[in-house]
């Protein structure tokens, strides 16, 4: 019981907060010099991070270790002050006030989830490819070929504009046509394909495929944080006057 | 370059005179806006148009928030007057990047993105000034103020991070990659989160908090330009 009592106060405990942010901090300071000059990170986005992290030796990760157990203990702070806040200042008079930081701290925590949900199942191929290039989809049946390149270049050589059409088929049968380009990639049931890089002369590209479970869900934290923070500094602003 | 180089001039007599601080503001949007045509384009890419950005918004965010002091209004004013210069001398001297945007740049995400981010730095920078002047005068409406500087660059700056998501699923399919520049971003974001925490704590109150909103912008000038010109990422210049 005391124990419990010690740990619900750990956790609703701002000097918490600030030792936890303070730690992750030092942790990403620590990784700021230990990552450029480390060639482990390379392979870094080919795989999900945690089962990269598995494979690297410690001296190179243990800075990501500590980030994700330090915000491990964040997100259960972060929980705890927010669902304390709420149900102990509930009549207050001005609610909105008391709301919106816990808006942002909702917002903070999916982003979290979106980051851990990467960190379990994200993962990047790419592959060189031309037009007519046929290549099956990790995992899967399908098989996805470009169909066409088109590069466009200005009179000095720099490529203008630029699209790729490809089609996905199973079993010899067409199931979608999709057209790549310059920020418009092709969606594939959750998987992205975009294209990285391409050659003008001769007409070539470099395929990039990309899973990212926790796009969503960052997406989503994104835009709560947001409406949590302009809140709260349009109700400040209104306080102050 | 010629305009800029007014800016500049401008800028130093604001030392003098503070209507010249208006004066270099303006030349230094005109300047911006004549690249912009020049273009076709939000000059906004490599060092020369970036710092040139910042200097303008400095200048441009730190005029309300000096008009709402008193007794340190003058040499607020020459503070950011000195420090916009410099900027601008640095932007006179480096690079114009003048090649037509390649077709992943020529995005709204792109350009949001860049310009919130520049903004926000603007806002840190201004908070920078104004807790100098905190440490020497203890004064709330100086702690206040920073207070409001970095809540509001902090807002700008997490959308800049956002709409940066955003367009790095579009352009590359994943919205975060973990490369110098966006770890020195979670620097900075995660230093100003501590920042906003740490002025609930009495302890922090005052000076603390003056000297934290000083150190802020040294990282997040470091994340701009440090990381561009020292390391490579997707976000070098």
């Amino acid at each position: 019981m005391i124990l419990l009592k010690q740990i619900n106060k750990f956790f609703l405990s701002m000097r918490t907060t600030l030792w936890s942010l303070g730690l992750v901090l030092i942790m990403f300071l620590a990784g700021a010099f230990i990552m450029p000059g480390n060639t482990a990170f390379k392979a870094l986005h080919h795989m999900p991070l945690l089962e990269w992290i598995n494979k690297q030796p410690l001296n190179v990760t243990w800075w990501l270790w500590g980030t994700i157990i330090i915000l491990a203990v964040v997100a259960v702070n972060t929980l705890f002050c927010s669902v304390e806040s709420i149900v102990k200042k509930r009549k207050v008079t001005q609610w909105l006030l008391l709301i919106s930081p816990q808006i942002i701290h909702v917002g903070f925590l999916f982003i979290l989830l979106a980051h851990f949900l990467s960190a379990l199942g994200a993962y990047q191929e790419v592959a060189a490819a031309r037009e007519g290039s046929r290549m099956k989809l990790t995992g899967s049946n399908t098989v996805l070929q470009i169909k066409d390149i088109n590069i466009r270049v200005d009179y000095y050589g720099y490529i203008k504009d630029w699209q790729v059409v490809i089609e996905y088929s199973e079993g010899g049968k067409t199931i979608q046509k999709d057209i790549i380009r310059p920020n418009q990639p092709s969606i594939f049931r959750g998987l992205n394909v975009n294209v990285k890089n391409l050659k003008a002369y001769p007409e070539e590209i470099l395929l990039q495929l990309n899973r990212e479970p926790g796009a969503t869900w960052a997406l989503v934290g994104g835009i709560v944080f947001m409406i949590g923070i302009v809140t709260l500094i349009i109700l400040k602003i209104r306080l102050e006057k | 370059m010629t305009i800029l180089a007014l800016s500049f001039a401008s800028y130093l007599f604001a030392l003098w005179k503070r209507p010249f601080l208006y004066l270099g503001l303006v030349l230094q949007i005109g300047y911006i806006v004549s690249r912009g045509v020049e273009l076709g384009r939000l000059p906004l890419v490599g060092p020369h148009d970036t710092i040139t950005f910042l200097a303008a918004s400095i200048a441009a965010f730190a005029i309300p928030f000096g008009f709402t002091l008193k007794e340190e209004r003058d040499r607020f004013f020459s503070l950011i007057s000195a420090s916009v210069a410099i900027f601008t001398v640095f932007a006179l001297t480096s690079k114009q990047i003048n090649s037509p945007l390649p077709p992943i740049l020529k995005t709204f995400w792109f350009e949001c993105h860049v310009v919130l981010a520049f903004m926000s730095y603007a806002l840190f920078g201004v908070a920078a000034a104004l807790g100098y002047f905190s440490i020497k005068n203890r004064d709330p409406v100086l702690d206040a103020l920073q207070y409001r500087a970095v809540l509001i660059g902090y807002c700008l700056f997490t959308l800049s991070m956002i709409f940066g998501g955003i367009w790095a699923y579009l352009a590359w399919g994943t919205y975060w990659v973990w490369t110098p520049k966006e770890l020195w971003t979670s620097i900075s974001w995660t230093f100003y989160s501590f920042y906003l925490h740490a002025r609930l704590r009495q302890w922090w109150m005052g000076r603390p908090m003056a000297y934290l909103g000083i150190i802020g912008f040294v990282i997040v000038l470091f994340t701009y330009l440090g990381v561009s010109l020292l390391m490579k990422s997707s976000h070098s210049f």
